[in-house]
């Protein structure tokens, strides 16, 4: 590494930026002294990491700050200004093209190679090729995106980061819809490129991921960088309280739950084909169930069957023990189910719309549709959820795609709650929401579950699932392997039937 | 009625807008999105009124105004089909359609008014049960449904009409087209009756919001108890019987049903939609931006006619604007135009780096 040590290699400094009436970054500041790092800026949903890091890779502007590379103060005003400087973002929504190759994707445009008779392909292959074994990734580079694997599309957008020297790679949640296999291969390579050189800024909020990862740590708190420093000089607590600028409190510990004997949910010989099969399931009121397994174990499947995403689903729902149709979502929804989908923005709420429509969508459902809303009636269910939710927004009119990730998910979950749901089914609750919004969230779940409702939780977080859930039914290629108490239930035991030991 | 101050959060920018600005966000919704639309419209009728004296006159006012009721009429209807993602290309088809049905009826004896009514519904039949259902039940491509319905239905016309020109004699249906009520021409205040209905169905029922959801985004609308299919099924069901309504003011206007209308009807309908600041992506935007969109397209169109531009070099002008507005909009959206609240119920949160 021959990287002089008197200039940074990257630096923000003092950087702000305002939304609106938003003060999204206020004097933040961010240092990485030389290639060959894996830098982690950590802090709370909405403290700003993802607006300074678009700031970095020329997708907004700041309005007042500066950005040096090499010591030489530079202004993206186009994030091709910052790609051409090398400065290359991978974030968890890829911005892969489907249905083209993976060739085609790393070398997307002019930089594929080219003969007198247009592209040559066999050339640009070949170069795939090369780029792909740089990082020891074993797939064909004519293979269509559409057709990989969440993890393998990452994998994809950081070979095409590669391909165009990067120099600085910025990863902005790029783990948290991959599965502990998959963010270890993604965490081989970042380790790979950081021996090459490579500086690499690291944002997750799964601190486990972060204290594997990270040589330093940055921690932004309400849009001003707090403290920065070696990774090894911070615990778990001292970094989560040098975030949230308080004493961090842990989840509170459930209390026994004692079985009524009366199941709210039951699923008698659910199927579907090809997902799920023959799945006996009960959830009581007041009981958190959790659903645990590999991705591919059908979990997803399974909550989407009992709302009524699937056509072809066979065996019985019953609710409080009578058998219930749910022939379509808006069947569940009738009979009083709420699904939070794993896929935030593509599923769970309509980005276009403001924090007030998507928290009163489904407790307006099955109103009269020539009906005009009433403000006084939903203002204060509004204002309820905003409030015991603790969901932070300019205001309840401000479009959601505004809110940070952790507050989008409280409004996802927050709709249902406010529709007074009496089965909660949820698909990775806490995906992108920081530790402090998921004590949180797992404090509204417990409550909720409280006050008499069902709770069928999927997570691929184990310690979320052993923190939350009085029951835990563990499923494997789309059969339960095991359903275990709150005694029985250790990492090591969902590990082993979740593999498909019995 | 704010619970809000008992927030046990430390956040300053926490959910904390008073009653009376939640108020106003709501009011001036999309306003953003075609303001530049409407300041244009209103320089270029201020200097066409300083420059031709035949503009600004109580005659050539009602005829700009009636010359645009039928574009008008069907472009409320479809600016609810683009708000869901969608476009409805056969509502000219439609339109000479329902003349034919409307000449027919008459010419059973089948009192006007009585027929105007059944017009209406039977414009809202076609477009609901033919566009509707196989576009929102069946799940089909709106672009496909839409073009066969347009091929489809304009064989109809021919062949229901041999082609010719029918005289449609009804007082009631002439009156529609030509007469005046309180001294103002029958189409304005049909425009100015159906604007409002459009933005009360649109601002305040829950309808209006489901078209919202659905063009937002139709799985997360799903996933939440709304019924995407029935709410896709009402709007082609509400832009054909506008065009049903556009087909009665053009038969009152003539005097006749004729086959050979409508040709380019939803073209321009689209433009107005489109330079009315409505996304085509669905979910953004509104019927008050498509009202100055038309109104716009009819005083450029006016105005050139008035001062002896031919009618193709209008056209050009109006693809030019069109293309235009839509730059405007796209580098006011990249940023150019930073540091707007944004607190309107239907911006489009800023798409970073696309
Ligand atoms: N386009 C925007 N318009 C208005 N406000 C915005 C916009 N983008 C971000 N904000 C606001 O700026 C603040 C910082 O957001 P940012 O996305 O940077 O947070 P973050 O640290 O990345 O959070 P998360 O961990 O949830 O991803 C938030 O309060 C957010 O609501
Ligand atoms: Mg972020």
């Amino acid at each position: 590494m021959t990287v002089a040590t008197s200039t940074a290699l990257l630096e923000v400094v003092d950087v702000h930026r305002r939304f609106g009436g938003v003060h999204a970054l206020r004097g933040a500041t961010l240092s990485i002294k030389h290639g060959g790092t894996v830098h982690a800026l950590v802090g709370e949903n909405g403290s700003g990491k993802s607006t300074m890091l678009k700031a970095l890779a020329g997708q907004l502007q700041p309005d007042a700050g500066t950005i040096r590379l090499d010591g030489e103060e530079v202004e993206f005003s186009h994030p091709t200004v910052a790609l051409r400087r090398g400065i290359v973002t991978v974030t968890q929504e890829t911005t892969l093209a489907p249905d083209l190759s993976i060739a085609e994707n790393i070398f997307m445009g002019h930089r594929m190679e080219r003969g007198r008779l247009g592209i040559r392909w066999g050339a640009t292959s070949r170069r795939a090729g090369e780029v792909l074994d740089r990082l020891h990734l074993e797939l064909d580079p004519n293979q269509i995106v559409r057709r990989l694997r969440p993890d393998q599309q990452q994998m994809v957008e950081i070979a095409r980061a590669i391909s165009m020297d990067a120099r600085v790679l910025i990863l902005d949640e790029a783990t948290s819809s991959l599965t502990d296999d998959e963010v270890e291969s993604l965490f081989a390579i970042v380790r790979r490129l950081r021996d090459d050189g490579v500086a690499t800024v690291f944002v997750s909020h799964r601190l486990s991921e972060t204290f594997a990862l990270a040589d330093e740590v940055t921690i932004l708190r309400d849009g001003s960088t707090v403290e920065a420093g070696p990774l090894e000089d911070y615990d778990r607590t001292s970094l989560l309280g040098a975030m949230v600028g308080r004493e961090h409190e842990e989840p509170p510990v459930r209390p026994e739950f004692r079985s009524s004997e009366s199941a709210l949910l039951s699923l008698r010989g659910v199927s579907v084909p090809g997902a799920v099969q023959e799945i006996d399931l009960d959830v009581e009121p007041g009981e958190i169930v959790g659903l645990a397994g590999l991705v591919g174990a059908g979990r997803s499947e399974l909550l989407g069957a009992v709302f009524g995403l699937y056509p072809d689903r066979s065996g019985e729902i019953r609710l409080a023990g009578e058998s219930i149709r749910v022939r379509s979502p808006r069947d569940a929804v009738d009979h009083g189910i709420g699904f939070v989908p794993a896929d935030r923005k593509g599923q769970g709420l309509v980005l276009t719309m403001s924090v007030r429509e998507n928290l009163i969508m489904a407790a307006s459902c099955n109103r009269p549709r020539m009906l005009r809303p009433s403000a006084s009636a939903e203002l204060p269910v509004v204002d309820h959820a905003l409030a015991t939710m603790r969901i932070r927004t300019a205001s309840p009119n401000a479009a959601i795609g505004t809110l940070s990730g952790g507050n989008q998910q409280k409004v996802a979950l927050g709709k249902w709650l406010a529709a007074e749901s009496k089965v909660l089914l949820l698909d990775e609750p806490t995906r992108g929401v920081d530790v402090g919004a998921k004590t949180e969230i797992y404090r509204l779940l417990g409550d909720a579950a409280d006050s008499g409702i069902g709770i069928l939780v999927s997570s691929s977080e184990v310690p979320e699932l052993l923190a939350i859930c009085d029951r835990i039914v563990v499923m494997f290629r789309g059969r339960v392997m095991a359903t275990l108490g709150r005694e029985e239930a250790t990492e090591a035991a969902i590990t082993r039937y979740g593999t498909g030991h019995e | 009625m704010s619970s809000i101050e008992n927030t046990p959060d430390t956040s300053t920018d926490t959910a904390a807008a008073s009653a009376p600005a939640r108020r106003r966000a709501i009011a001036w919704d999309g306003f953003a999105r075609y303001g530049a639309v409407l300041i244009l419209l209103i320089v270029l009728f201020i200097v066409l009124s300083l420059t031709q004296p035949r503009f600004f006159t109580k005659a050539n006012i009602e005829n700009l105004l009636t010359g645009v009721s039928i574009l008008w009429v069907v472009s409320l209807g479809m600016t609810f089909v683009v708000l869901t993602g969608g476009i409805d290309l056969s509502v000219g088809a439609t339109l000479a359609l329902t003349g034919i049905f409307l000449s027919k009826m008459v010419n059973l004896g089948i009192p006007g008014g009585v027929v105007f009514v059944m017009c209406i519904l039977f414009g809202a039949l076609v477009g609901g049960l033919l566009n509707g259902v196989l576009i929102g039940r069946i799940g089909l491509s709106f672009f496909v449904v839409t073009l066969g319905t347009m091929v489809g239905l304009g064989g109809v016309v021919s062949l229901w009409s041999n082609t010719r020109t029918t005289y449609v004699d009804s007082s009631f249906i002439n009156a529609i087209g030509i007469n005046r009520l309180l001294g103002i021409p029958v189409p304005i205040w049909i425009m100015v009756a159906s604007l409002l209905v459009a933005l009360y169905v649109q601002r305040s029922t829950y309808f209006g919001r489901d078209v919202y959801a659905v063009g937002g985004n139709g799985d997360a609308a799903r996933l939440s108890g709304i019924r995407v299919s029935r709410t896709l099924v009402a709007v082609y069901a509400i832009v054909g019987g506008c065009a049903a309504l556009a087909g009665a003011i053009q038969v009152g206007r003539i005097g006749a049903a004729s086959p050979e209308v409508g040709g380019d009807l939803a073209l321009n309908a689209a433009a107005a939609v489109l330079l009315g600041g409505t996304s085509f992506l669905g979910g953004v935007g509104g019927v008050s931006g498509t009202a100055v969109g038309v109104l716009f397209i009819g005083t450029l169109q006016n105005g050139l006619g008035i001062a002896g531009v031919s009618s193709f070099w209008q056209q050009v002008v109006t693809g030019v604007i069109l293309i235009a507005a839509v730059l405007i909009d796209r580098i006011r959206q990249s940023g150019a135009f930073r540091g707007r609240s944004r607190v309107l119920t239907t911006e489009q949160p800023s798409a970073a780096g696309a």
